[in-house]
């Protein structure tokens, strides 16, 4: 851990430097470019909100209902739950054709499964899908 | 893979109860929704039958399929929760839902899913409990962490629920459960981080595996910042120093009920974890003249680690007690009490396994003791949970000040001794549980010639009486208080009878003291061939 | 695929040999990770301890779980093993859940009280 900041390391990360400053100085480049280069015509109309075209309504510093939460946390069950079907699915190609484990290996992702099932017949009780 | 599903009948039990709870609690039928408690008892019967009867202990654990350190600890760990979780369950009854219910059945409301909380409540108490029995059962620090979440997440929800109708008991526990959330979501991230650098240290998860590299290759700069973390972190489920300003006001802003269970459960789960890190890094067993010993005698931590357990359980035992004198509130002088019974377990700790022999055997003291605190200590939060008085909005609410408990034992005899008995274990007064319990502490902590920490435990054993006599007094000798007709006994008779149950244990046990310190002896054994010697698979991470 | 494989450097040999069987990270290449996980660590404790936004903290409270997560995927290519991996895997979920339930109690708090501010919970004191 002497050469805890060796520079023949960090070299390796030159090309993303490089990328990362390209990018920037593209965004950055192309915001001074339009200030110069672009007609500037004000109105009331130009500066309001852009809401498909449509006269916007309202403010946006609405709270919105907490039913979206609800929604929110329903989802997130579905969503974390993926994250474990990868490590699966890239594992389970790899047993031979015809092994035994493989109904034991099925059965327990199945099982897994199931549990969000659970999750999903809580939230349907608890009345998370009734929208009215 | 079936020799691995033997450690989890238990917790396969209360997770099929937890799902049936879950989804039975949100019926518009009251007879069903009632059934959720009766569901939940018979998941908690169900775990303890199956921990006894399938759990493998002693030689039957293998490398491959448990952990070897403490082969034995599982076994009693899981039967005694299943034990205090059911008298724990018995004063849940009435915690929640309680306004809701009752005018549902005047009619005045009708039965609305999103409102009720009894579900979620009943559901997350098994899930709590079942991650306490995972923990019993780790043998991996990735099983240890998801464990450790499972147990601590299901009570912030408990505690923020727990507060019942009345506005201001409801703030409280709400504000209690946000100081309860945000401490632990800090002590999780620092155990965390001490896992993963065990982890870089060692190369493996493994806990046989950890031991063996820690063992044999030495405990490196890294394992030992690890530990440290990782020790520092469980201090929050202990309720230990660095970590312990949210006890008092968790304890008191919870409903007693949930503080009961908080009392109990986050702490076995961190003690057990502690055990089963410390028994990783040190204690390597070798075969001595009294079956087995620790080679080189005494405690074999790490001398950085053992230091942190030294300050930790003296600051520990000191804060609590010295806190817990100037409290006028029941709640904070059992929370005090609480943050000085993990000191006081710390010292077995400290001293680690010694000959094997139970007097000498501290890790042997620690579990003895972590089931007798569990029984004591529903005893005095059910006597809480058992009597209530009208806040300022009409609401009831259970009793919090010193004062209404004057002259218990006169009023209301059913709750009074209960708690007489149970504050006098709690000090450790012979003959009664409390005092079989504290003894091996001080055995086996003078055995490891630990004399100054001995010390230390006795003078605030001697500081304890004072608050715990005042319990004492206050429900014994006292005359009730003129207004004591307003603190009546709550509709819910449960709480009754678990107080009266566990003040009747911490009588009765007394008797069979003798069995019950030998299943502890037996649960902190090694196995019969030293652990160090045991087969580790050669790759746990594939 | 084999129009990608046609530009050099994008997919040849080398580079698929490379990630079919790895080499093992060297221990100074490591400290490099191990800096970045423990500077996520210490911003995210001392965010903790000075912030005194409810959201504010719980996502110091991420951040250090993440440095955790970080540390655990450059150890786990230093040992050249997956047991890291699977670790972090676990860790994400466990924020999961511990991020919905900050989110319920904050929802919760700020019905309430109308406010985020931590100094405004401490009712209980003694």
């Amino acid at each position: 851990m002497s050469n805890f900041l060796a520079t023949s390391d960090l070299s390796s990360y030159l090309p993303i430097f490089l990328v990362t400053l390209m990018a920037a100085g593209f965004a950055i480049a192309n915001f001074f470019i339009t200030m110069i280069l672009g007609p500037k015509r004000d109105g009331k109309v130009k500066g309001e909100t852009y809401e498909s075209g449509m006269v916007p309504m309202g403010t946006a510093r609405k709270r919105f209902n907490v039913r979206f939460y609800l929604i929110a946390m329903v989802f997130l069950v579905f969503d974390v739950e993926i994250i474990f079907l990868y490590p699966w699915a890239t594992t389970f190609p790899n047993l031979a054709h015809g092994d035994s484990n493989a109904i034991i290996w099925l059965s327990r992702i199945f099982f897994f499964l199931l549990t969000t099932v659970v999750a999903y017949v809580y939230g349907y009780r608890k009345g998370v899908f009734k929208f009215d | 893979m079936m020799d691995r599903l033997a450690y989890l009948w238990p917790e396969i039990a209360l997770f099929i109860a937890a799902c049936v709870v879950m989804v039975v609690g949100i019926s518009p039928s009251v007879a069903t929704r009632k059934f959720a408690a009766v569901v939940a008892g018979l998941g908690v019967v169900a775990a303890g039958i199956l921990a006894w009867t399938t759990t493998p202990s002693g030689n039957a654990v293998t490398a491959s399929s448990g952990q070897v350190l403490l082969p034995g600890l599982a076994l009693y760990a899981k039967v005694g929760i299943a034990i205090v979780a059911l008298l724990l369950l018995l004063l849940k009854p009435g915690t929640v839902d309680r306004a809701e219910e009752a005018a549902i059945a005047l009619g005045v409301q009708k039965f609305d899913a999103l409102r009720t909380n009894r579900a979620e409540f009943f559901s997350f108490f098994l899930f709590s409990v079942m991650g306490l029995m995972l923990v019993a059962g780790a043998d991996d620090l990735i099983w240890l962490f998801l464990a450790l979440e499972l147990t601590s997440l299901p009570t912030y929800i408990m505690v923020a629920i727990s507060g019942g109708a009345g506005r201001e008991p409801a703030a409280r526990a709400q504000e209690a459960s946000v100081k309860y959330f945000f401490l632990g979501a800090l002590g999780a991230a620092v155990f965390l981080y001490g896992f993963a650098m065990l982890y870089g240290a060692t190369g493996s998860t493994n806990l046989n595996a950890i031991h063996l590299s820690l063992t044999t290759g030495g405990v490196s700069g890294l394992a030992l910042a690890g530990l440290l973390m990782s020790v520092l972190g469980i201090c929050f489920k202990i309720a230990a120093v660095p970590m312990h300003f949210y006890t008092p006001d968790v304890y008191q802003g919870a409903s007693p009920s949930v503080a009961g269970f908080l009392a109990f459960v986050p702490k076995t789960a961190g003690f057990l974890s502690l055990l089963l890190l410390a028994s990783a890094v040190g204690w390597t067993w070798a075969p001595g003249e009294n079956g087995l010993t620790v080679s080189g005698g005494g405690t074999s931590l790490p001398e950085p680690l053992r230091i942190l357990f030294w300050v930790i359980a003296a600051l520990t035992m000191t804060i609590g007690n010295v806190l817990a004198l100037q409290q006028k509130s029941v709640r904070r002088i059992l929370a005090y009490s609480s943050i000085a019974h993990s000191g006081y377990m710390l010292v077995g700790l400290i001293a680690g396994p010694g000959d094997g022999s139970f007097t000498k055997n501290g890790v042997a003291a620690v579990l003895f003791y972590l089931f007798c605190y569990g029984v004591m200590n529903v005893g005095t939060f059910a006597v809480l949970s058992g009597l209530e008085r009208k806040t300022r909005d009409g609401q009831m609410s259970e009793i919090d000040s010193i004062e209404d408990i004057r002259g218990l034992c006169a009023t209301h005899p059913r709750l009074g001794w209960p708690m007489a008995i149970c504050s006098l274990s709690l000090l450790g007064f012979p003959p009664l549980l409390g005092f079989w319990a504290k003894l091996p502490l001080f055995t086996s902590a003078i055995s490891a010639g630990e004399i100054i920490l001995v010390i230390v435990l006795g003078l605030n054993s001697a500081i304890a009486a004072f608050y715990y006599l005042r319990l004492f007094g206050a429900v014994f000798l006292e005359k009730p208080e003129a207004g004591a007709g307003e603190v009546t006994a709550s509709p819910f008779v449960s709480r009754r009878v678990a107080a009266m149950v566990s003040a009747a244990l911490v009588v009765a046990l007394v008797v069979v003291v003798g069995q019950l310190t030998d299943a502890s002896r037996k649960a902190a054994a090694p196995k019969a061939e030293p652990a160090a010697s045991a087969t580790i698979p050669a790759s746990m991470n594939h | 695929m084999n129009m990608l494989a046609s530009i050099p450097g994008v997919l040849d040999a080398a580079v698929l040999a490379q990630a079919s069987a790895p080499a093992p990270m060297a221990q100074s290449q490591l400290a490099h990770y191990m800096f970045i996980s423990a500077a996520l660590f210490a911003i995210g404790l001392i965010g903790f301890l000075t912030r005194r936004n409810l959201i504010i903290m719980f996502l110091c409270t991420e951040l250090m779980f993440q440095a955790a997560g970080v540390a655990l995927i450059a150890f786990s290519r230093f040992h050249m093993n997956m047991t890291g991996q699977t670790f972090v895997i676990f860790i994400l979920t466990v924020a999961a859940a511990e991020a919905a339930m900050a989110l319920a109690l904050v929802v919760l708090l700020f019905r309430r009280r109308e406010s985020l501010n931590a100094e405004e919970f401490s009712e209980m004191k003694g």
